[in-house]
């Protein structure tokens, strides 16, 4: 790693000011997916700001439901009791990812923040959009190698189907996210120009020309909390994660459903996917399809092909437009205990 | 000692000291001015250095030294063979060689390139990360698949040609089978990281820390290397954090880091990064496989014929026994085998657990599986219609062989009678159920070997062999050995290994070394006993009057088997002989019966898989491995040994493959998180069954190695399972949720 | 006070590098604008001596129930820090990525990956390495309820990754994770041993969690 200053904050606006001051200045909490990018020279930053003493580990009851601090430990967030009887599909997620180890250090802000796990971000020598801008003046500090896409044409087995473009067809890589997004959480983030609130699903973003921008936080707005409103979907929820092992791994395809059923009928349901877009991708289009119909697999698998209504593959990764509707399908499935 | 009887489990010997952190690798030993270093490698995997900038990483903080091809310090054995293995046909260069940091050619992805010195391991690493490359870049050669036809015999070998019967013969049958199996590169990735801490303790003596699975190997290589004597060079390793085989030989930057620790007159340490260990230290070669095969209706096989092509590097040729099985597994009259490798601009491989075997039984019994189903037959029937009791390859008997024993065992311990002949046909839930299993083999050999026994006259014995235990247990498996023989206590008794300080040993390698070195111990020890039972009888002697074979040895007393009582405490004999210690050394190596026979070790693997026809995605349910090799000395580490085959072999069947993008010769998925080793939620619970009947011929102890045949055939016995629960065969490992869904 | 140390305070940091350096060497003040600090130090030819106490900050720590004083990188992580300058080897290096578990210890209790933990992070914090489940000389030790176990059910080969297996499985039962074989098998899955001992450990793990030793 290369040198860089350090320094510990304690509260959130001198993290704010520490961030604003100097180009090149990251905040580090849990540091899984950072110190990982500094050693690889992916990141190469000037000064870390330590926001672990903030304090913004809390999980507490609002008037709404629950907030979730942003330096609160994923394992923390996972075995929070509140957490596992309103919203297991978050605690289901949660410990879908990482190792117990990881999940240990890593936070709910710091999960938010982690880049793709696409090889070709992760070898300096390798063409990549979102290490190495072609942007004049984007980021500059952070060019890094190469740039161009090594994914579309190369290895792009884990890559995505939705949404991707012909500068970065790379995915974001979190359990974590798929189950905040169908939970409708929202971000409460806070800046040099104040406080805002933003909904979880446009927290990332799309690559579009602009692949090195994972997310739509403005510069030096640190994340404080995301806050869950209350749901009926604790009773029928799934988070299903195909991977290439049992455990340890990012996911190939993830699906996370929560549902709201009386006399098997379905009144309410949400519907996230995981490792295929940028993002992670709500399937808005199958929840309407699939409000106000009973709970049978003939309309799961009809909610999962609208689901699939725009999807393309790459090469490597096509079987992910069998995999992906598949695996709606059994996590409906399984959520709905009509397996 | 008698083979008549089974060993007790015993604790592992070293266990103390790996439960408590004590247990010392080579990164872990503490010398002062220890210096760092670490290596930049190439970005491409052919062409010309066109330019180095060092002079940022020299100036960078803490840096002691930046060696590049300009600045080598001189190996003085530059130009001899570089190598030095102590056993086997080391993997000499034969082709174009390559000589770390000697040109600005670049023959490999991750080549070395620098090797920057510095006092700390951050400050090495920082001022690595400065040096800066411009190459003239060459299209690299990388992928075996596009170059299978340049495939050609290793030079200076038969490649692997062999053919006994009529030609093709398997044309001639009625039914008929041709398949082709892939087994991709795949990488050995011990958890510990290859390197060494090199220290000149004087202008030509040398302390060598190191990672390799063979002290004597490495102390002989730094000899040639640096033209010293090699009794001038210390090499130390007790533990070795895993070897698989990456450990065979000595690694050029090995001798790099020694040069250069000459050179800034420190003690320097090299611990690799992880994605250095998937092109520095060798790795399964990718290679593919063509199977014919013929049977009549009665399920006998008529004819195979197996060829196999497997890449190797540009400057070297590496070879391995791929095809060897298919030669003598089964009784059939007409069997050809082909090997060819291909010259590819890759590092070179080195063998793998199972080496060649492993891969080539993936073919074989995969193809065994696919033509059971085809003759409606079940597989272990199949296999029993051409089952041999003497070797068809070399017409002489097996030493011993209880494989049919194996087979009746695996299949009721797995329930083998709960699977159906028909594929697809069992299902629970959403899951689709399946069986499968296959059949394992491997040389079991004796190489020769020394070792010492120490008797003192407090009744303590010590046993010492130069041997290295990279994780199998040998030295818990010696000291069985020396109870077994001398009747000492096993609290009283004491391995010393992993010093080129003590008797040589060879390297641990081909599963042999419980026959190789245990041998030794068992001369040994028995040389003891014998001197003991010389002063018990002589005339005078406390049992003057009675025959050697009347007496038995047991904690520490030498009694008249069959006159309780008369007895002689061995302390007090050695005492009353004015001895402190008996202590003798012996070579041991095996006899001219060994060439009467075919010695060979065999295992058979029996999984239950559950594969989600939506998802592909394939879990092993249950794992039944079964180990025919010889006499077990050590059952409790012995069973490790199986078990850790069964992850391994998970891993093989459903989850390794290091993938190289071609574009760029570069690896996509060079670490841990990617490159997907089993964990444990891979992997179930296991039955581990031995066989545990003596082999007569191979060693006093009747013991034969088990480490490689844990995992040979493991991987066809899962894709054989798949195929039982679904219909779809996947011929090309790993088996991933991809091919499946593809298939459907 | 000068404009660093301003900046120091609104930073609300109590300790930063720039801070102390400037208590050492007021005439390099000017250089602490341009970072990355030691970089610049040696571009503009100042002594290395001085860019390493440039470069160093002060980390209290308790390691295996030592307060440790320590002055390091902020770049050196706990692994390190660990093995190369306090020499408690026995923790391990596997991947130096998070990606294996080989160097699982405890801080304040939680199990962590030390080569992902910057060590300036666990300033005031307990540090817990498998030196520390023992107390005392490796060969002669009590050993702790699930060293024991590892022995008699023989939960490794070549050891490597056994401190950070026993680490996390002592760990992982005080978690309450260790209620059953396969939940053990998930929990334990962020410790990689390619010996392929899980099988092994996992009984190890479920012996120790019923024989209701206090771990």
């Amino acid at each position: 790693m290369n040198p860089f200053q350090f320094t510990r904050v304690t509260t959130p606006k001198a993290a704010i000011s520490a961030i604003t001051k100097e180009r090149g200045t990251y905040f580090l909490a849990g540091g899984t997916n950072l110190i990982d990018l500094m050693k690889r020279e992916v990141i190469i930053p000037e000064r870390l700001v330590d926001i672990n003493k903030l304090p913004l580990a809390t999980i507490e009851k609002t008037a709404t439901g629950l907030r979730i601090g942003a330096t609160a430990k994923n394992s923390t967030v996972a075995d929070n009791e509140l957490v596992k009887k309103h919203f297991p599909l978050l605690s289901q997620a949660l410990n879908a990812g990482a190792s117990a180890q990881l999940r240990n250090m890593a936070t709910v802000g710091g999960n938010m923040m982690q880049r793709t796990r696409c090889p070709y971000f992760y070898d300096t020598s390798m063409p990549c959009n979102k290490r190495s801008p072609v942007q004049a003046g984007v980021d500059k500090g952070q060019a890094n190698g190469p740039s161009g896409c090594g994914a579309i044409g190369g290895h792009n087995r884990m890559h995505a189907i939705f949404g991707a473009s012909g500068k970065c067809i790379a995915v974001h890589p979190s359990d974590m996210c798929i189950a905040l997004v169908a939970l409708d959480a929202t971000v409460n983030v806070s800046g040099p120009k104040g406080d805002r609130t933003i909904p979880f699903i446009d927290f990332h973003r799309l690559p579009g020309d602009l692949p090195q921008k994972d997310n739509t936080l403005q510069p030096g707005e640190l994340i404080m909390w995301v806050d869950l409103p209350t749901n009926r979907f604790a009773d029928n929820s799934h988070y299903l994660k195909v991977r290439d092992r049992a455990s340890y791994a990012f996911a190939l395809v993830s699906v996370g459903v929560g549902l709201d059923i009386k006399r098997n009928t379905i009144q309410d349901v949400r519907l996230a996917m995981g490792g295929v877009a940028h993002k992670p991708w709500r399937l808005t289009a199958a929840e309407e399809f699939l409000k106000g119909k009973p709970a049978t697999e003939a309309n799961f698998k009809q909610a999962a092909a609208l689901a699939m209504q725009g999807a393309k593959g790459y090469g490597e990764n096509d079987f992910k437009l069998t995999l992906a509707p598949n695996t709606i399908v059994n996590a409906l499935k399984t959520a709905t205990k009509t397996a | 000692m008698t083979t008549n009887t089974k060993n007790p489990p015993i604790d592992r010997i070293d266990g103390r000291m790996k439960v408590t952190g004590g247990a010392q690798y080579f990164a872990d030993f503490e010398l002062p001015n220890t210096a760092y270093c670490v290596i930049v490698g190439s970005e491409i995997a052919k062409g010309t250095i066109a330019g180095l900038d060092t002079k940022k990483a020299q100036g960078a903080p803490g840096v002691l030294g930046v060696f590049t091809h300009q600045n080598m310090p001189p190996i003085p054995g530059w130009d001899a063979p570089v190598g030095g293995e102590a056993d086997g046909p080391p993997p000499r260069p034969k082709g174009e060689q390559y000589r770390i940091l000697s040109s600005p050619k670049i023959h490999f992805d991750g080549q070395p390139i620098a090797i920057v010195v510095a006092d700390s391991f951050e400050r090495a690493t920082y001022a690595a990360s400065l040096v800066k490359a411009t190459y003239t870049k060459q299209t690299a050669r990388t992928d075996l698949r596009k170059h299978v036809s340049d495939g050609v015999a290793p030079r200076g070998e038969d490649g692997g040609n062999y053919s006994r019967g009529q030609a093709d013969g398997y044309k001639t049958a009625p039914v008929t089978l041709e398949a082709n199996y892939t087994v991709p590169i795949e990488v050995h990735n011990p958890m510990e990281l290859h390197g060494i801490l090199a220290h000149w303790t004087g202008a030509s003596t040398l302390m060598i820390y190191a990672k390799t699975q063979g002290v004597n190997a490495t102390q002989q290589a730094m000899a040639e290397a640096f033209k010293i004597d090699p009794k001038n060079i210390h090499v130390h390793t007790e533990f070795m954090g895993g070897g698989f085989g990456m450990g065979l030989r000595t690694w050029p930057q090995e001798t790099a880091v020694v040069a250069i620790a000459r050179k800034i007159g420190r003690p320097l340490k090299l611990v690799v990064n992880r994605s250095q260990m998937f092109t520095l230290v060798g790795h399964r070669p990718y290679t593919v496989q063509t199977i014919n095969m013929g049977a009549d209706q009665t399920g006998k096989l008529i004819g195979i014929a197996h060829a196999a092509t497997a890449e190797t590097a540009s400057y070297e040729d590496f070879t391995e026994a791929t095809v060897n099985m298919t030669k003598f597994l089964y009784a059939c009259p007409n069997v050809s085998t082909r090997y060819r490798i291909v010259r590819l601009d890759r590092s070179v491989p080195i063998w793998m657990r199972g080496p060649g075997e492993a891969t080539g039984a993936f073919a074989l019994e995969s193809a065994m599986d696919e033509m059971a189903h085809k003759l409606n037959l079940d597989p272990i029937e199949f296999r029993l219609r051409n089952y041999t009791e003497t070797d068809p390859e070399r017409n002489r008997p097996y030493s011993s062989k209880y494989l049919k024993e194996a087979y009746q065992r695996g299949a009721e311990a797995i329930g083998w009678n709960n699977r159906k002949l028909q594929p697809g046909s069992t299902r629970e839930g959403d899951w689709l159920v399946g069986y499968g299993m296959s059949t394992g083999t491997f040389n079991a050999f004796r190489w020769e070997a020394s070792a010492r026994a120490l008797l003192k006259a407090d009744g303590s014995l010590t046993i010492q062999s130069a041997v290295t235990d990279i994780g199998p247990g040998t030295g818990t498996a010696l000291t069985m050995i020396a109870h077994n023989v001398l009747g000492v206590p096993m609290n009283r008794i004491k391995v010393e290994y992993g010093d080129t300080s003590l008797p040589k040993a060879p390297t641990q390698g081909g599963s042999a070394i419980v026959s190789a070195v245990g041998s030794a111990v068992f001369d040994a020890c028995t040389s003891v006993k014998n001197e003991l039972i010389e002063l018990a009888l002589k005339a005078g002697g406390p049992l003057a009057g009675r025959q050697a074979n009347e007496l038995t040895m047991a904690d520490g007393t030498l009694s008249v088997e069959r006159e309780p009582g008369k007895k002689v405490a061995v302390s007090d004999l050695m005492q009353a002989n004015k001895l402190t210690v008996i202590d003798k050394t012996k070579d041991s190596k095996g006899g001219p019966e060994h060439a009467k026979y075919s010695m060979y070790s065999f295992s058979v693997h029996f999984v239950q898989v559950r594969v989600n026809p939506l998802t592909g995605v394939v879990r092993v349910s249950k794992a039944v491995s079964v180990a025919d090799s010889g006499r077990i000395v050590s059952p409790k580490t012995a069973a490790s040994q199986m078990i850790g085959g069964v992850a391994g072999g998970i891993g093989m069947a459903l989850t390794e493959e290091a993938v190289i993008d071609h574009r760029f010769g570069r690896f996509v998925n060079n670490n841990l998180g990617d490159y997907h080793v089993a964990v444990y939620a891979d992997v179930p619970a296991i039955e581990t069954i031995m066989i545990d009947k003596p082999d007569p011929i191979i060693n006093p102890m009747g013991a034969k190695g088990m480490g490689e045949i844990a995992l040979i055939g493991f991987a066809a016995a899962v894709a054989n399972a798949v195929f039982n629960a679904t219909g779809q065969r996947v011929r090309d490992l790993p088996i991933t949720p991809d091919k499946l869904l593809r298939a459907v | 006070m000068d404009q660093h140390e301003q900046l120091g305070d609104e930073l609300g940091s109590s300790d930063s590098s720039r801070r102390t350096f400037l208590k050492r060497s007021s005439a390099l003040a000017a250089l602490a604008l341009t970072p990355p600090v030691a970089k610049a130090a040696v571009d503009q030819g100042l002594h290395e001596k001085v860019a390493t106490a440039f470069e160093q900050m002060p980390l209290q720590v308790n390691i295996n129930g030592t307060m440790r004083q320590l002055s390091i990188e902020p770049r050196v992580t706990l692994l390190d820090l660990l093995r190369e300058q306090l020499h408690l080897t026995g923790t391990k290096k596997g991947c130096d990525h998070g990606q294996c578990g080989a160097c699982t210890v405890h801080v304040d209790g939680t199990r962590v990956n030390a080569c992902l933990t910057l060590a300036m992070t666990t300033e005031g914090a307990t540090v817990t390495t498998i030196e520390g489940l023992t107390n005392g000389d490796p060969a002669t030790a009590q050993l702790h309820p699930m060293q024991e176990a590892f022995i008699k059910h023989d939960g490794f080969q070549c050891g490597y990754c056994t401190p950070g297996q026993i680490m996390s499985a002592v760990a992982c039962i005080r978690e309450g994770h260790a209620n059953s074989p396969d939940e053990v098998r998930e929990y334990m899955s962020g410790n990689i041993c390619r010996c392929g001992a899980y099988a092994n450990i996992v009984d190890a793990i479920m012996d120790v969690k019923k024989g209701g030793a206090r771990v």
